[in-house]
């Protein structure tokens, strides 16, 4: 059932060099659940989560891979990028490195998959602003500079997520109907069909609050 | 039904008796005679032989497993040739009931009667197609899947693949011809490269799912359903020819995984920075599980079963991270773990399996499912193993080369901890030494004490025979004579008189 509706799926990466250090898995934790409390997270595992959303009454089902942030296991990446749509690469402001990290993933995104994959720089940890490291406008510049969107979030505080999720699903199917598109609409290759997101339109509106108990959370 | 029956048949045939008495008086109390085998051989019989003995029901069980292979043809081929009546199917699916049934029926009246039964009527009564007529059928059929070695698992999901279909009535019979076409088809690629296989299969299900869809207006998570016995249907047909086939290197490729692995056999938690502690008894008892899934794995047929093996070990490593670090794990914790599981694990035919699961996984599932995303990390894993080198476990290339060339390996180094990872007996022993080398010292401890305690008894003596010498020394012993005679108490008192008046002794005249 579940991945009938039609999916996207979606690839987080931390630019840490340690793990947990930019707080990848709590921003989906809280992202999924809706929780504020670490606490009360009850979930076995963080590294693959599902959510279901519904966007301008488009069911959207979005998986979402963690990957494994620390340098030994940077040249699997390829293994799980290939066929996501977006990936959200996670810095913490409060740490120089992580952000360089950050440049890093985003040259072989870029290399490898062109285009195709919708990008998004996220600062997390802004509740730790007074000890920023990585300034705003270098971060904002270099975003705009590589056609990716940028994002501060704070995982501790739930602010900021609920955008950066929604305003990623909106894209990644913008990205997606283009592609339709532009390859004729219909007469879709089956290597294709198999790869880009696929979008059912709801046909009861009655979903169209779902929106709002997302971001209730 | 049939496996249970083939599970039974493993019992040992010198237990039988034992057994059948043990099930049979848990109920009602049954008479002596009603215990043995139907066929009057003499043996006991047993219920789950349906009254049989071991050796009978063996017998019996090979024509009844015959005349089922027939009848699920049978019930085939009539769904093919049904196509407009679609109802009519219900008619087949009565004669399977009824075979199951009527022999429920003479299994009773045998009880009653406890008549010798022969084998033909045993089984013949319920068939409603003579044999015969079968075999004529069986011979006429020119597909190839006939020609097959028939093993009890392919009979079984053929059989459920029809039942299953016959839910669907008109959509249901003609998934079954596509199915069909697509294995003959197969068939007479064989000799083509896998690749080219793992295309068609693709191909198919693809077509078939929009079919579906389109055609059959299935709603999606039937399809998925539908989808899913397809796979299970065709897999387990075609997985002898295309499991690991003799055109690829794959075999190559899976002992190269193999040797890679035992290589690295002293690969320690430690250097891979496993978030996992097995001191704690729940979480090796995860890990345990954990590699028995993965292991398991290679004795699948279904890529989506295979694919389930995976999910499951997955879902242990969870919970050995959980208990550990009690948070949920992400796929920092994960992946290191996994590649753990699997150098611990070694698992048979690493590399065809994850190639099979890759050209013949119905593709849905293995892109945007929970199961997708595990073999993923299993490819990951893999892909990791085989790449390892003493960066990635934060090792000098001459540790790194040591170990590898087997040299020196890291536990020996530092013998005190020796690594978790060592097998339960291995630890046990050492704990069991280093008991053995306490209880030692602790048996020379006490022989000393005691040989303190001894010497200490022997002065003691010594010093009170001294002290009693001394003590005698200085005041001998004089026995004096006695001075005033005993007798002197009974002498006359002499101051009598002195006494108060009533104490006077009175003195009587005489």
């Amino acid at each position: 059932m579940a991945a009938a509706g039609g999916g996207a799926s979606l690839l987080v990466q931390g630019g840490a060099a340690r793990e947990g250090c930019v707080g990848k898995t709590s921003l989906v934790l809280h992202y999924c659940e809706n929780k504020f409390n670490d606490k009360h997270i009850t979930t076995l595992q963080a590294s693959f989560l599902t959510k279901k959303l519904n966007i301008d009454g488009k069911r959207v089902n979005l998986a979402i891979w963690d990957t494994a942030g620390q340098e030994r296991f940077h040249a699997l990446g390829p293994i799980y990028y290939r066929d996501s749509n977006g990936a959200i690469l996670v810095y913490d402001i409060t740490d120089e490195d992580s952000f360089q990290k950050v440049k890093n993933w985003v040259k072989e995104l870029r290399k490898m998959l062109g285009n195709e994959i919708c990008l998004c720089i996220v600062g997390n940890k802004i509740d730790l602003e007074k000890e920023r490291h990585v300034s705003i406008q270098e971060a904002e510049s270099y975003a705009e500079s590589v056609g990716a969107k940028h994002y501060h979030t704070s995982a501790k505080q739930n602010k900021g997520i609920e955008e950066l999720f929604l305003d990623l699903c909106k894209r990644m199917i913008e990205t997606a109907q283009m592609d339709e598109r532009a390859k004729g609409n219909g007469s879709s290759q089956p290597g294709a069909a198999r790869r880009s997101i696929q979008i059912i339109d709801d046909e009861p509106p009655a979903q169209s609050g779902g929106g709002g108990c997302c971001s209730s959370g | 039904m049939l496996s249970s029956v083939m599970a039974a048949l493993h019992w040992p045939s010198h237990s039988r008796k034992k057994m059948s008495l043990k099930s049979e008086r848990r109920g009602i109390h049954v008479d002596q005679s009603e215990l043995l085998c139907k066929k009057g051989c003499g043996y006991y019989g047993n219920p789950a032989w349906q009254g049989f003995c071991s050796k009978c029901w063996r017998e019996e069980y090979q024509k009844a497993r015959q005349k089922q292979i027939q009848e699920d043809w049978e019930l085939a081929e009539r769904l093919q040739r049904e196509e407009e009546e679609a109802f009519a199917s219900s008619q087949s699916s009565q004669g399977a009931q009824s075979l199951t049934f009527s022999k429920f029926e003479e299994k009773k009246t045998n009880e009653k009667t406890r008549k010798v039964t022969t084998v033909k009527k045993f089984f013949s009564a319920s068939s409603r197609v003579g044999s015969k007529k079968a075999e004529i059928q069986e011979a006429k059929a020119p597909s190839p899947s006939i020609n097959r070695q028939t093993s009890i698992e392919t009979d079984r999901v053929s059989k459920e693949f029809i039942e299953f279909l016959k839910t669907f009535h008109k959509t249901g019979q003609e998934i079954y011809k596509q199915t069909k076409m697509f294995l003959e088809t197969m068939h007479y690629k064989r000799d083509l490269s896998i690749e080219e296989q793992s295309e068609c299969t693709q191909d198919f299900y693809q077509s078939v799912a929009e079919k579906m869809q389109t055609r059959g207006k299935v709603p999606p998570e039937k399809v998925e359903k539908i989808m899913d016995q397809i796979e299970k249907y065709i897999m387990t047909r075609l997985y002898k020819y295309v499991f690991c086939p003799e055109t690829t290197d794959d075999e190559k490729k899976d002992l190269a995984i193999q040797k890679r692995i035992r290589a690295l056999h002293w690969v320690t938690p430690q250097m891979l920075c496993v978030p996992v502690n097995e001191e704690i008894p729940e979480v090796s008892d995860m890990v345990v599980k954990a590699i028995t899934d993965i292991i398991e794995m290679d004795s699948k047929r279904v890529p989506r079963d295979k694919l389930a093996c995976i999910t499951r070990c997955s879902k242990h490593i969870f919970n050995a991270i959980k208990i550990t670090k009690n948070e949920p794990a992400s796929a920092d914790d994960f992946l290191p773990t996994l590649i753990y599981i699997v150098l611990k694990g070694n698992p048979p035919r690493l590399q065809s399996n994850i190639q099979y699961i890759t050209r013949f996984c119905n593709p849905s599932r293995l892109m945007t499912g929970e199961d997708g995303y595990y073999f993923t990390n299993l490819c990951c894993a893999v892909a990791f193993i085989e790449k390892l080198d003493a960066q990635s476990l934060n090792l000098s290339q001459e540790d790194f080369d040591r170990y590898m060339s087997g040299q020196t390996s890291p536990r020996k180094q530092e013998p005190e901890s020796w690594s978790p990872d060592a097998c339960l007996g291995v630890k046990q022993m050492y704990k069991n030494l280093d008991l053995l080398s306490q209880l030692n010292e602790r048996q020379e401890r006490i022989m000393s004490e005691a040989k303190k305690l001894e010497k200490d008894l022997i002065d003691w003596t010594d010093g009170i025979a001294k002290e009693v010498q001394d003590i005698v020394e200085k005041y001998p012993l004089e026995i004096k004579p006695a001075t005033q005679p005993l007798a002197a108490i009974d002498s006359e008192n002499v101051e009598n008189d002195k006494l108060p008046p009533p104490l006077q002794p009175q003195v009587y005249a005489g």
